[in-house]
Parts: C-alpha cells; structure tokens; sequence
C-alpha cells in the first residue's frame, strides 16, 4: 500500500523545525524584549498576500518577471556617500559597490537605514542606528528559511510609519541577510528587484577579480 | 499566570473538544481557569452557553478598548472555572484584520486576566497561525497543538512546524508543549498509522503520550452543554483529559500553573 505520509513531507527537514522548537530558546536571554520590539511597535505589516501574510511564497518570489526597468545598480555612477559611516565593515571596491546599493535603496524605496549581516549574523555592512534590529533580522531570516533551500523575504512595522524588511538573498559570498528600514512593505516586484541588486553587488567584479 | 494557546494549523481537528474538557479538568484540580473563545465561529460559546450569542466576549474587548474584563467573564457552576465567549464583533468573522493588529489589546487582555487572579488562561483560537490567532500566539507563554491522526492533517506538519518557527521568533519565550493526536479511532488503520507516522516523524518529548479517542460521547456532552466529565458516563473520557492535564503540568513549572 502506498505510504500515505511521507511522500508528502520531508522527514529531515521535519525533524529539524520540530527539535528547533523544543529546543529553550536560547535567544530569551538576550537583552532584546520581544525580539528587538519596543513601545513603537504596532503590528506587523499586512499587504494584499494571503496568509500567513509576514512571509512571502518563495515559489512566488522567484517567479516574479523582472521590473519593466531594470534597477541600474551597477551600472549606475557612483555616488560617493558625503561622510560614510565610522562603523562600516565593508572596505575597499566591495565597500563602494555597498554604497552605492544604499544609495539606490534610498532613492527607490525610501529607506532610511540599510544594513547587511552574513548567515552567522555578523554585520557586513550598516550605515543604519538599528543596531538593535539585527538580531530580529537575522531571526526572521533563519525563521523564514523554506524547505529545499529556498528563502523568502520578511517585513515587520516597527513603527506607524516604519517597516523592517528582511531579504535573505544567495550571493557569491554565500546568504547575505539585508535589513531595510523602508515607509512600507517592499511588494514582490521591489523585492526581486533588491535581491537581484543585492547579488549583483556581492559578486566578484568581472574583469579585473 | 500561565497562558496557553490551543492552535492548529487546520480546522476541525479537535481544539474546542480539547480546550473545554482540559480546562474543565484544570479547574477540577483547583487550577483557577479561564477558558477563552477566540474562534470567531464560537464554538466554545456554543458548546457551553446557550446565550453565548449575546455575550460580549474577546472580541468585543479587542475592538472596544472600553470594555472591561469583568464585563465578559461567565462563571461556571464551578467556582475555580469561568468563560469568556467570542463575543459580538463581527468583523472579524471573514478574518479581520492581519496579524500584529492587535497584539497590544490581546496583551492587554492576558494582563488583565492574570490581574483578576486566574491561575490558567486556556485559549481556543480559531485555526491557522495567522491573523488574531498569530497574535494570542505571540502573546502566550505555551501552545498546545491538537492534531487529528489522519493522513491530511499530519501531512500539514510540516507547514505548522514552519508557523511555529515563525511564531517563535516573535514571541522568544513560547513554549511548545506538544501535539497531542485526537479523533484517533483505533479500530481503523489509517488513523492508527497516521499516529504512529507522527510520532515517528517528530521528537517524542513533541507528542503527547495522552491521545484523544473519536467517541460519540463528546457529541453528547457538547449537545447538553457540558465538559465530558459531567456525564454519568464520562469518568473515563474525563481520566484522558486528566492525563493531558497531567503531562502539561510536568511540562510546566507546577508552582507557576498554580499561582
């Protein structure tokens, strides 16, 4: 007779969800209430996507046709940053390519801080005072983590007129975690576009390596 | 306090019958309880009230931040056991607004509940892990997950495992209590080894050793109104929800559960 569960499921991938969460969350002990929410926060951000509404359908995302426009992060000139933040990680060409993504998520989506941490959580790249807002990040991009590898973006309000969204995106340099304070949610066009950014500028220059 | 959400990733499979008969059993073992309908079909209301549909209830509270507690709380013919009923805000009845909305008021509401001196907010949410339930989730200190032992619902594991996760990060102090298998009917062996499927698939410290049978006598006991365990003929269905009970408690700090 046909096994009527399993071919249905993944049973390693089970078991990891399952043992993760009877596992005492470690991350309690952090000083973080909440997972890094405070007296703003009012709800998390909602858009037209059916539920569960906080983490976009990875078949979805990656079926997104690209924007009738491509985003000319590349290609764009550089716009030197007037005064680059002291506590910036990223050096060199990689630290330029970084910015001028910043840049190009201020101009397209408003953001007001943008900041890149590596899948162990260390930080990148941030030029953003939301410190604080990293290890949300990271725990609602591990959280977020589909079957098969495949990821998906996450936004929360942290405040009324403030949402975090949270991109996992595979680049050269293995999953890159970006967190952007952005007005709203970034819809799923935006967001394939800032995925496609994002790797774009954490590829290896061609050329010149 | 100890709050504790009663929440499955699909509907039907149970949660009413569990949230009433283990507060009942809560309550009989002197754990003063608060059982909470936060399905907006009501059905807790339903089962044990017959003037539930005029009660204002958790959602009347969330949308009128006037209302106080008091005002919604129906005591039981036991003293340590009280309700709370839907209510009569029916916006929320198509779904309502998205998760996070009301995270401050469904917080409000368990600060206010453990301030009237309840030992144990037992909450039945309607089913998914979204919307108002992702948030009574948010805000518990515990779920506990029915599950009915039937090849569909284990096969939504994995999708509820992954609401969990999500859930969690959220609300970092959550404690998942468990599965427990419900309607399991042993005479039939798809729903035996659907249950034996689960508890091979997840961590045995995830699933419950307690399970619920499929047994006409819940359908009576919800005809009459009552928790099984007030039938003439429930002393052994009310021994299963004693087990439950039992296996919570060892799973939680017992001095905590008690006040």
């Amino acid at each position: 007779m046909m096994d009527p569960i399993h071919p249905w499921l993944d049973p390693i991938e089970v078991r990891r969800l399952a043992e993760g969460l009877m596992r005492p969350n470690r991350e309690t002990a952090t000083p973080f209430s909440d997972a890094g929410f405070d007296d703003d926060f009012v709800g998390f951000a909602t858009d037209a996507v059916p539920p569960p509404p906080a983490v976009a359908p990875p078949a979805l995302a990656a079926t997104v046709p690209p924007e009738p426009t491509p985003a000319p992060v590349v290609a764009e000139p550089a716009i030197e940053p007037e005064d680059p933040a002291p506590d910036m990680v990223a050096r060199g060409p990689f630290l330029d390519r970084i910015i001028r993504f910043r840049d190009w998520m201020h101009a397209q989506f408003g953001a007001t801080g943008v900041f890149i941490l590596d899948r162990e959580g260390a930080v990148i790249f941030d030029e953003s005072k939301h410190g604080r807002l990293h290890f949300l990040a990271r725990s609602l991009a591990l959280a977020s983590r589909r079957q098969r590898n495949a990821t998906g973006n996450v936004h929360v309000k942290i405040t009324a007129g403030s949402t975090l969204e949270v991109i996992p995106v595979d680049t050269a340099y293995g999953c890159l975690v970006l967190g952007a304070v952005v007005p709203e949610a970034l819809n799923q066009n935006s967001v394939a576009a800032v995925m496609e950014a994002l790797s774009k500028i954490a590829s290896p220059p061609e050329g010149n390596g | 306090m100890i709050s504790i959400a009663v929440s499955s990733q699909k509907g039907g499979v149970g949660k009413t019958t569990v949230s009433i008969n283990l507060a009942h059993s809560f309550a009989l073992a002197g754990v003063r309880t608060l059982l909470v309908d936060a399905d907006p079909q009501g059905s807790v209301g339903l089962s044990l009230t017959r003037q539930s549909r005029l009660l204002a209830g958790f959602y009347d509270y969330l949308a009128d931040p006037g209302i106080p507690l008091e005002r919604l709380i129906v005591p039981t013919r036991l003293e340590t056991f009280s309700l709370v009923a839907s209510g009569q805000a029916s916006d929320y009845e198509a779904g309502g607004a998205g998760m996070g909305a009301h995270l401050a008021r469904v917080r409000g509401f368990l600060r206010s509940v453990a301030s009237h001196g309840f030992d144990l907010c037992l909450i039945d949410t309607a089913a998914g892990l979204f919307g108002i339930t992702g948030d009574v989730i948010a805000s518990s200190d515990a779920i506990l997950i029915p599950q009915q032992a039937e090849p569909l619902g284990i096969r939504s594991v994995p999708k509820l495992l992954e609401g969990l996760n999500r859930l969690r990060v959220m609300n970092p102090r959550l404690s998942v209590l468990g599965v427990c298998l419900t309607m399991v009917q042993n005479e039939l062996a798809e729903s035996t080894e659907a249950a034996s499927a689960l508890r091979q698939l997840l961590p045995m410290e995830m699933v419950f050793r307690t399970q619920i049978p499929r047994d006409g006598l819940f359908v009576r006991a919800s005809a009459r109104g009552l928790p099984i365990g007030v039938l003439e003929d429930g002393v052994g269905a009310q021994a299963v929800f004693d087990a439950l009970r039992s296996e919570i408690e060892a799973k939680l700090d017992p001095t905590s559960a008690r006040g």
